[in-house]
């Protein structure tokens, strides 16, 4: 890969397809960032003993279970679906809409990065993120999430996880390359009878397009993550609900007036 | 590997058996996805469990446990009943030719020759028919003859149909048919297969032999040799391929020297009895002829001037042990009472070993354990393990902290050999020494002992080399440098193990690495890889000439000469290993001499390793037959379809009831249930149990049981179960799954149970435990009884039975 | 209004910080709505009531930025980077009209000003000096409604401008939380002036607007349940059932009241109709349980 330079729109395409749950990626991703990751717990879910990206954790590969009963499986990744989910740094991102300190800001990568000395905990991002991202940290009193290896970008190295990726299944770089080789990607599956394969956040459909998009082997709700139905920004409440909220105060105060209305001095 | 891990990209088909290369090789199958991405490869994973590697691959069958020598049968079969096998390889370098002597026989499961109340052969009734006029053995190029290899074979094998392989292996007909199509195009010369395995078909007490039915099947298909082809064993720790190497196993000394015999008195006595020896006139028989050069070099290389010409270069100096000292058997001693200490170095017994529980018994016998790592051990802690009183544990525990390989620099040489230096990643923390510094150490202290008290036989201790600048503390660059040995002469070092000689004048620490220390210096530092692809790969085919060093002479792809066709042309223009330009080979190192023109009528046979010239179908090599034969394992819940008189092996050696224990084995009726023992992703045996990232990722001891089988048991993910067998138990919890089912072996319903085999009563998830992990040793399980030839235990087929706690 | 039918979202547990938050927010804004409408619309029997109104809300709002800041946790003393932006490189000052939050913290310095007018001013004119004229103080409540409006509405639009499944499910609670805090805030005016025999005239009218809150409150709840349902989020607030039927009964209890205050007498104080008439405490108590109860159903519905 060419030398990382501010300015470019950098991002990730992680192919679930040559994913191998291996969990290096998180684990880089903990050791770079120095996180400590939560208390052990085995939470019963396949090999998931994560459970969800959060202040600890800014990767977390999903296990999803749909082995069929039968022995031999067409396999090619759709019969226990594993997925590396991170931040999608998105183009529109609903943290960053919501946040009322600024503390969330698009980087010189194109990149949506929590400034920490900024951020004051309100957790308003964290309501607002749709895809589950953000978490608190209590000892520091801000939201972190994914920095997209803000720091590692600045010294011009790749992104920890994706580093550490062992299939490539993590691929770092500038999004027009990466969008190129996702849709080689995609054909090659296709043309392999692979036909649920899909892209995630290529397009502008969710959020404006994701910089850190997806093969999936299976529709996104499978995953957990909106599709382009219900991919919506939290601003799109706005109106409705000022609106709702100015109807009944016109009623309220017609109540008002009338419940306080002169009935004539005696 | 005879190959190497980057070539596998270039295969067109990839069976995977008994490994899991996505879980315990994450790295590695960067390769395997290359493959499926570059050129369309297809997977077929082969487990009794669907794991992250089935969730990649495009056939998934689900075999049972310790079946997998019917598989590869299925596939043999189905090659030579519909010759699909590659035609002028098989004739040519392989011993399909070759005719066996008249008495060699096969009914009821046992091959001729065996002793019932020994449970071993006498295989000399497996040698080939000796021509009467060369002396070598006859060959018959037609492979008509009824008892040519070939025709053997064909008769071996026609047992293994479809309908048996499938009654056996519990994969249905069809997906076996699937999966045998594939198989069968791949003796076609320009496609080629790989087939990768690791310890899920070592550690069965048919280990040697599964491995010899893939390493047949891949000679019928002609893909020994070839990139892309190749019987690749994944090996284990990062550096186990060099533990084995530099003689790791008891029967071994290093570069494969077989260990001397009681009785042998001189050199020539033990080549004799240890040298392949040439049974074709075209055969090279390079390891036999150089067998004395290589065992005189290494004596001269330990001894040095106290090895000579005329006390047989001090070859009365090798311990020539009466005993199988494997594994098995030495805490077989120690049960007996027979063993007074013991030095565990880098190995924690108390978790890895069968029977665990006989085990750590063993380890109560002894005087004295010393404990070498850097990490408390479940064997530096057995002695107040839980459920333990200590005051009632005997044996002295002493615990010397050493560093941990990734505080030292060094050698690892990796599953495709190649032998690549590392450097020191960090300080060593504490008190903590380097491993050949104690040893060194303790070495001083014990000469110093024998130089002062004397002793029973002191001059094995006094006359070894200890030529470093401080004896005290050896640097392992001198070690290497050792090792690839040196010509006395002229104080070089050797350039090729071809040049050692056995006349006392050269020396070596291990034949196979030489070449890898140059008076130019370490090549195993080199590092001339991908940053220039074009200039450090001219071949295009990844052997990275000059990337680290790979044995023997940095070949790339062991068998290479069989790459290429007799003239020397490769079989696929567009994957070459070798290729004979007319004058000379070229490509990778040739396994061949630089300059033999292969239609020279003196040429070599390909094979120059052994003393056929060829690749072996048949074997008289192993001690348990000659072709691959399907037994059950030790514990299995039905007889075996093919031969129900002589089910199990007959030949695997049962320790307990040799050495006058009770029998520890389980039947069907008291233990229902297979269950198979193998690793996660997320540990590294039983040393991640340290690392809090690690266990944050898989926390808890767990089983893993079939959804069907659960739900009948009213078992959820998350409820503690006990699982128990002959020997023992374990308690922990049930994570339910689908990716385990039922299956139909013998026409009967059966279920595995899987068991990750991390955890045990140390670190991180013990310590926060109630139970500090008393029942959670996988090896509570295991039956202590392996492989009738290496003596690998049965970690991976036994019988257990399931109850909700 | 697009209503998402599955979320993947974080709660960003707002808990009982945020609860008391959206309560007193209430109950300030709602009061001080309530003092200005008496104003407004009553004549000068109603000015003790409408007084004690300004009274509350001064309180309810100072204790706000309180919650707010401790909602911070270990960051709270940046609580002022929501105004002022100390992005490095930036400057100015933090304005999201598209983040409620942002517009919320405003709002909410802004209500802190007419607040504290108003309450000092109510206090002057108790001790018999107003400073300023009642026309000019009119229009000034007039302004200070509005703002009052926003601070007891937007609440319920902050918990809609998200992803959270419920929160932003539905349009009504920012009416819903406007009705429910000015229900509660007449509510406790009446309980404050129960006893005061110079606000007297305003107890029944108090309990009348109550009752008029309610109605709307009570509509607006049966609309969120309806978009709340066609979310098909439904199901989430079963669990917080028992809450609702708190909410519902604060709303039963101002209805009663309501009818049991409806013939006004000209003179001041009221006759029963029904003749069914609860105790002004019993109601007021049960009404502020109500307010409470249906922000933390809300609230932890989506958490
Ligand atoms: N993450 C991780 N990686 C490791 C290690 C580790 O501890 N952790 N250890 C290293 C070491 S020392 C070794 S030896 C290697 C071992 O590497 P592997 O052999 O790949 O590891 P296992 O998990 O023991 O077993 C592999 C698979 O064999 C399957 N199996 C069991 N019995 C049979 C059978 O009869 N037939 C077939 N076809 N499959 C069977 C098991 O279900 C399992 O999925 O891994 C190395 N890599
Ligand atoms: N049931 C069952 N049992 C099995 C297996 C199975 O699949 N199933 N697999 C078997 C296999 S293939 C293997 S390889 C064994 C693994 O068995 P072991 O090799 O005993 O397992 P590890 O936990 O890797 O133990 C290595 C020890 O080496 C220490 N160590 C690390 N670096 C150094 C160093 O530089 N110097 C020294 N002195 N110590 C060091 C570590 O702290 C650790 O305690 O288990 C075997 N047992
Ligand atoms: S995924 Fe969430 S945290 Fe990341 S940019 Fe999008 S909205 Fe923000
Ligand atoms: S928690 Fe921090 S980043 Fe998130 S919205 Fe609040 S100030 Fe912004
Ligand atoms: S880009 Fe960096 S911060 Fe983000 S998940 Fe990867 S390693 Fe973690
Ligand atoms: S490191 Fe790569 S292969 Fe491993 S879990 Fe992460 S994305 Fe998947
Ligand atoms: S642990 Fe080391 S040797 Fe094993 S796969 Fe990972 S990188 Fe390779
Ligand atoms: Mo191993």
């Amino acid at each position: 890969m060419a030398a990382i330079k501010a300015g470019e729109e950098y991002g990730f395409f992680t192919d679930t397809s040559i994913c191998i749950g291996c969990k290096a990626c998180e684990v880089a991703c903990k050791e770079w960032n120095q996180l400590q990751g939560d208390s052990p717990a085995f939470l019963d879910d396949s090999y998931d003993n994560t459970g969800s990206l959060d202040a600890q954790n800014w990767r977390h590969v999903k296990f999803i279970e749909h082995v069929p009963d039968q022995s031999a499986t067409a396999g090619n990744g759709t019969a226990w679906l594993m997925m590396s989910d991170v931040c999608k740094h998105c183009k529109h991102a609903s943290c960053m809409e919501v946040c009322p300190t600024g503390a969330i800001i698009r980087t010189e990568f194109n990149t949506v990065f929590i400034q920490q000395d900024v951020c004051n905990g309100c957790r308003n991002c964290i309501a607002a993120c749709p895809y589950s991202v953000i978490g608190m940290n209590q000892e520091t009193g801000t939201a972190h999430k994914c920095t997209l290896c803000y720091d590692r970008l600045q010294g011009g190295l790749e992104p920890a996880c994706a580093k550490a990726c062992p299939t490539q299944s993590i691929q770092f770089g500038p999004l027009a390359e990466l969008q190129q080789a996702a849709d080689v990607r995609l054909a090659t599956l296709h043309s392999q009878g692979v036909t649920q394969a899909q892209l995630y956040g290529r397009d502008d459909k969710v959020y404006g397009g994701l910089n850190a998009f997806f093969l999936l082997m299976d529709k996104p709700e499978t995953y957990g993550l909106p599709n382009a139905d219900n991919a919506k920004l939290p601003s799109r409440n706005d109106l409705g609900g000022y609106l709702g909220a100015a109807v009944t105060a016109v009623l309220a105060v017609i109540g008002g007036l009338v419940a306080f209305r002169r009935r004539g001095m005696p | 590997m005879t190959n190497h891990w980057r070539d596998i990209r270039h295969a067109d088909l990839i069976l995977i058996n008994g490994a899991n290369p996505a879980e315990a090789h994450p790295v590695g199958f960067q390769w395997f996805m290359r493959a499926k991405l570059d050129r369309g490869a297809k997977l077929i994973h082969a487990d009794p469990r669907f794991t992250r590697t089935s969730a990649v691959a495009d056939m998934y069958l689900r075999i049972r446990t310790g079946s997998d020598v019917a598989y590869f049968g299925g596939l043999i079969n189905h090659v030579l009943q519909n010759n699909l096998f590659h035609d002028e390889y098989v004739r040519n370098y392989t011993n399909a030719s070759f005719v066996v002597k008249d008495g060699y026989a096969f009914s009821d499961g046992l091959f001729s020759g065996y002793d019932p109340d020994k449970r071993t052969y006498n295989i000399a009734t497996w040698a080939y028919e000796s021509n009467a006029r060369t002396g070598y053995a006859s060959r018959d190029l037609t492979l008509q003859h009824p008892r040519s290899v070939f025709q053997l074979m064909k008769a071996h094998y026609s047992r293994y149909t479809p309908e048996v392989v499938s009654s056996i292996t519990g994969i249905p007909v069809d997906d076996f048919k699937k999966v045998a199509d594939l198989v069968g195009q791949m003796g076609k010369p320009d496609k080629v297969m790989t087939i990768v395995y690791a310890v899920g078909l070592t550690h069965h007490t048919t280990g040697g032999q599964l491995i010899r039915s893939g390493a047949v099947l891949q000679l019928l298909l002609g893909n020994m040799g070839r990139p892309g082809g190749g019987m690749n064993a994944e090996r284990g720790h990062a550096n186990i391929q060099g533990n084995t190497d530099h003689a790791i196993s008891w029967e071994l000394l290093p570069g494969y020297l077989r260990i001397p015999a009681p009785g042998q008195k001189t050199i020539a006595d033990y080549v004799a009895a240890s040298a392949p020896k040439k049974s074709d006139p075209h055969s090279w028989n390079f390891f036999g002829t150089n067998y004395s050069k290589f065992m005189v070099s290494t004596l001269k290389g330990w001894y040095g001037d106290a090895a000579n010409k005329d006390n047989e270069f001090a070859f009365n100096f090798v311990p020539k042990p009466a005993q199988n000292s494997s594994w098995m058997s030495i805490f077989d001693q120690a049960l007996k009472g027979k063993m007074e200490g013991l030095i565990l170095s880098g190995m924690t017994a108390a978790s890895i070993g069968p029977d665990s529980n006989q085990v750590r018994q063993a380890l109560g016998n002894l005087k004295w354990l010393v404990v070498m790592d850097p990490l408390p051990t479940t064997s530096s802690e057995f002695w107040h393990a839980p459920g333990v009183d200590a005051s009632q544990v005997k044996t002295e525990v002493f615990m010397l902290p050493t560093t941990h390989w990734i505080e030292k620099d060094g050698s690892f040489t990796n599953s495709g050999r190649w032998a690549q230096w590392k450097d020191q990643v960090l300080p060593p923390e504490g008190q903590a020494r380097h491993d050949h510094w104690i040893l060194a150490d303790v070495f001083q202290r014990v000469k110093k002992l024998y130089q002062s008290q004397g002793g029973k036989f002191p001059d094995p201790i006094n006359s070894l080399t200890f030529a470093y600048k401080d004896p005290a503390k050896p640097e392992l660059d001198e070690i290497a440098k050792e090792i690839n040995g040196k010509d006395l002469a002229t104080g070089k070092q050797m350039t090729s193990f071809a040049n050692l000689k056995d006349d006392g004048t050269t020396t070596t620490g291990d034949w196979i690495y030489t070449g890898s220390y140059l008076d130019t210096g370490n090549l195993m530092k080199r590092r001339q890889g991908i940053q220039d692809p074009k200039a450090n790969d001219p071949t295009g085919m990844g052997f990275y000439p000059n990337w680290a060093w790979s044995w023997p002479l940095n070949r790339r792809v062991m068998y290479n000469r069989a790459s290429a066709d007799l003239d020397g042309k490769p079989w696929d223009p567009a994957r070459p290993g070798i290729a004979w330009d007319g004058s000379k080979w070229v490509g990778d190192v040739p396994d061949y001499p630089a300059t033999m023109n292969p239609r020279d009528p003196n040429a070599y046979l390909p094979f120059i390793m052994n003393g056929e010239g060829v690749g072996r179908l048949f074997s008289n090599g192993m001690v348990d037959g000659p072709f691959p034969e399907h037994y059950e394992p030790v514990e299995s819940p039905v007889a075996n379809p093919l031969h129900p008189n002589n089910s199990a092996s007959p030949v695997a050696f049962l320790y307990d009831k040799a050495a006058g224990r009770p029998n520890r084995f389980g039947t069907p009726q008291e233990f229902p249930y297979i269950a198979t023992s193998y690793r996660l992703t997320e540990h590294e045996h039983y040393v991640t149990q340290h690392v809090p990232h690690l266990v944050q990722l898989q926390p808890k001891p767990f089983v893993e049981i079939p959804y069907e089988l659960a739900s009948q048991k009213g078992i959820k993910s998350g409820d503690q179960v006990r699982v128990s067998s002959k020997r023992g138990k374990v308690e922990v919890l049930a994570l339910v799954t689908k990716r385990l089912g039922p299956m139909t072996v013998a026409g009967q319903k059966v279920y595995q149970i899987g068991i990750p085999i991390h955890w045990g009563y140390v670190g991180v998830s013990a310590d926060s435990d109630p139970s500090h992990g008393r029942y959670w040793l996988a090896n509570a399980l295991t039956p202590f009884v392996g492989d009738a030839n290496a003596r690998t235990p049965e970690f991976k087929a036994f019988l257990v039975n399931l109850e909700k706690m | 209004m697009v209503f998402l039918a599955e979320h993947f979202v974080r709660s960003p547990q707002w808990t009982w910080y945020i609860l008391f938050y959206f309560f007193f927010a209430g109950i300030a804004g709602g009061a001080y709505l309530v003092g200005t409408l008496l104003r407004l619309s009553g004549d000068a029997r109603d000015e003790p009531a409408a007084r004690v109104a300004f009274y509350v809300s001064l309180p309810a709002t100072l204790i706000c930025p309180i919650l707010l800041t401790a909602d911070l946790g270990a960051s709270w003393w940046k609580f002022w980077h929501m105004m002022v932006d100390v992005t490095p490189g930036d400057t100015g000052l933090n304005f999201k009209y598209w983040s409620p939050m942002s517009v919320g913290v405003w709002a909410l310095l802004l209500f802190g000003f007419f607040v504290t007018v108003s309450a000092v001013d109510a206090w002057m004119r108790n001790r018999g000096g107003g400073i300023i004229p009642m026309v000019v103080n009119r229009a000034f409540n007039i302004i200070g409604a509005i703002v009052a409006i926003f601070i007891a509405s937007y609440t319920g639009v902050l918990l809609s401008v998200s992803n959270q499944p419920v929160w932003s499910d539905t349009w009504v609670l920012g009416g819903l939380f406007l009705a429910s805090g000015l229900s509660g805030s007449a509510a406790l005016i009446a309980l404050l002036i129960r006893n005061r025999p110079e606000a007297g005239f305003s107890l029944g009218r108090l309990h009348q607007a109550d009752g008029y809150f309610s109605v709307l409150e009570l509509a607006l709840i049966i609309v969120f349940f309806i978009t709340v349902g066609a979310a098909g989020a439904l199901a989430r607030e079963l669990p917080w059932l028992p809450l609702w039927a708190i909410a519902v009964a604060g709303v039963a209890g101002s209805l009663v009241e309501a009818r049991g205050h409806m013939r006004m007498r000209a003179e001041g104080g009221s006759g029963t109709v029904a003749g069914v008439r609860l105790d002004t405490v019993v109601v007021s108590v049960l009404v502020l349980l109500g307010v409470l109860a249906l922000r933390a159903a809300v609230i932890f519905s989506a958490q």
